[in-house]
């Protein structure tokens, strides 16, 4: 099923040009409902708050790293479901097995080209 | 000086030469220390020397960071303003993708071949636009670096304070040192060159584990 271009994503980074890049993507994507969270914590609360429907996160963030607000998720009955695309710098193998095994859709690595990104959310909504 | 022997002669000869031997040992003993002594006492004087120096490069480390985030803001800064006018381009492109349409529907033949052809010109723009903004996600990278940098020089500079305190004549406090902190972010900063993956190699993993 391809993805719902009006569902609400959640584009978390602590970075604001990195979220504003994430959105220009998805914009150019076709989504047009987009809101922002600078870290982990603040993203938790705004899930919790009203519906999303597609998380992209960063990994790095203060306060609640990327990694932390996965797992919180997936422990969560109410968000569990909701996909979670993790773009990030943090390059290492073992931080994809980590994002993997916490739960991660699918993971981009920074610098990252919108056709990267693009194909990623397809990969996710046409499971 | 008179030995115990000569003293006592009632004392058994292999007596005499134990304390012989404890003489010869107790002097090379006194000599080592003079010698660890005099080379303490100099590699204080020689690290003294560099106080001034490492008091100068102390006071001047603050300044270092202050640049580096300074550094990073003139790129934040800079990346938001060519996001914006890369925006603007979007926005305008908008309108005169919507004038043309208007202006199509009122045009037939020719003209209409024109106005399909200016628009097809028009959205070959689209890829470079978006490569522009994606492009921009080196300042991202940038940021993260110069944080780490700042953790490592304000590292520097707290080791250095401890050594002027401990060697110079300056007694104002370091600061708390966070131990390892700066050489964490070292090998962090270095393994990041060598073991960082593409995003070929994250896909490889992400296909072990089942992701198409």
């Amino acid at each position: 099923m391809p993805a719902d271009l009006n569902m609400k994503i959640l584009v978390v980074d602590d970075m604001s040009t990195m979220r504003r890049i994430v959105k220009n993507i998805l914009k150019q994507l076709g989504f047009s409902n987009m809101e922002e969270a600078e870290n982990g914590q603040e993203a938790l609360q705004k899930l919790r708050a009203e519906p999303f429907g597609f998380v992209v996160s960063d990994w790095n963030m203060p306060v609640m790293p990327g990694i932390e607000m996965l797992r919180a998720i997936r422990a969560d009955e109410k968000l569990k479901h909701i996909p979670v695309l993790m773009v990030t710098a943090e390059a290492q193998k073992e931080n994809l097995i980590e994002a993997i095994q916490a739960g991660v859709n699918n993971y981009v690595v920074k610098p990252f080209t919108a056709e990267t990104m693009q194909e990623k959310i397809n990969k996710i909504f046409n499971k | 000086m008179i030995s115990r022997t000569q003293a006592n002669p009632a004392v058994p000869s292999q007596s005499v030469d134990e304390d012989s031997d404890a003489e010869t040992a107790d002097t090379a003993l006194y000599e080592k220390l003079g010698e660890l002594t005099r080379f303490i006492d100099k590699t204080i004087k020689t690290i003294s020397q560099f106080s001034a120096p490492m008091s100068a490069t102390t006071e001047q480390l603050p300044d270092a960071t202050t640049h580096l985030r300074d550094l990073r803001k003139l790129t934040e800064e800079g990346t938001h303003k060519v996001m914006q006018l890369v925006e603007t381009v979007e926005d305008n492109r908008k309108r005169v993708f919507a004038q043309l349409d208007a202006l199509e529907r009122h045009l037939t033949g020719d003209n209409a071949a024109a106005i399909a052809s200016i628009r097809a010109g028009l959205k070959k723009d689209d890829k470079p636009l978006i490569d522009i903004i994606t492009a921009l996600s080196f300042q991202d990278l940038v940021a993260q670096r110069v944080n780490k940098l700042v953790t490592i020089v304000e590292e520097v500079e707290h080791k250095l304070l401890e050594l002027v305190v401990v060697f110079g004549p300056y007694t104002k406090g370091a600061g708390k040192e966070e131990a390892g902190k700066a050489s964490e972010m070292l090998k962090q900063l270095e393994a990041s060159k060598n073991t960082s993956m593409n995003q070929d190699v994250a896909d490889e993993i992400l296909k072990q584990f089942g992701f198409n």
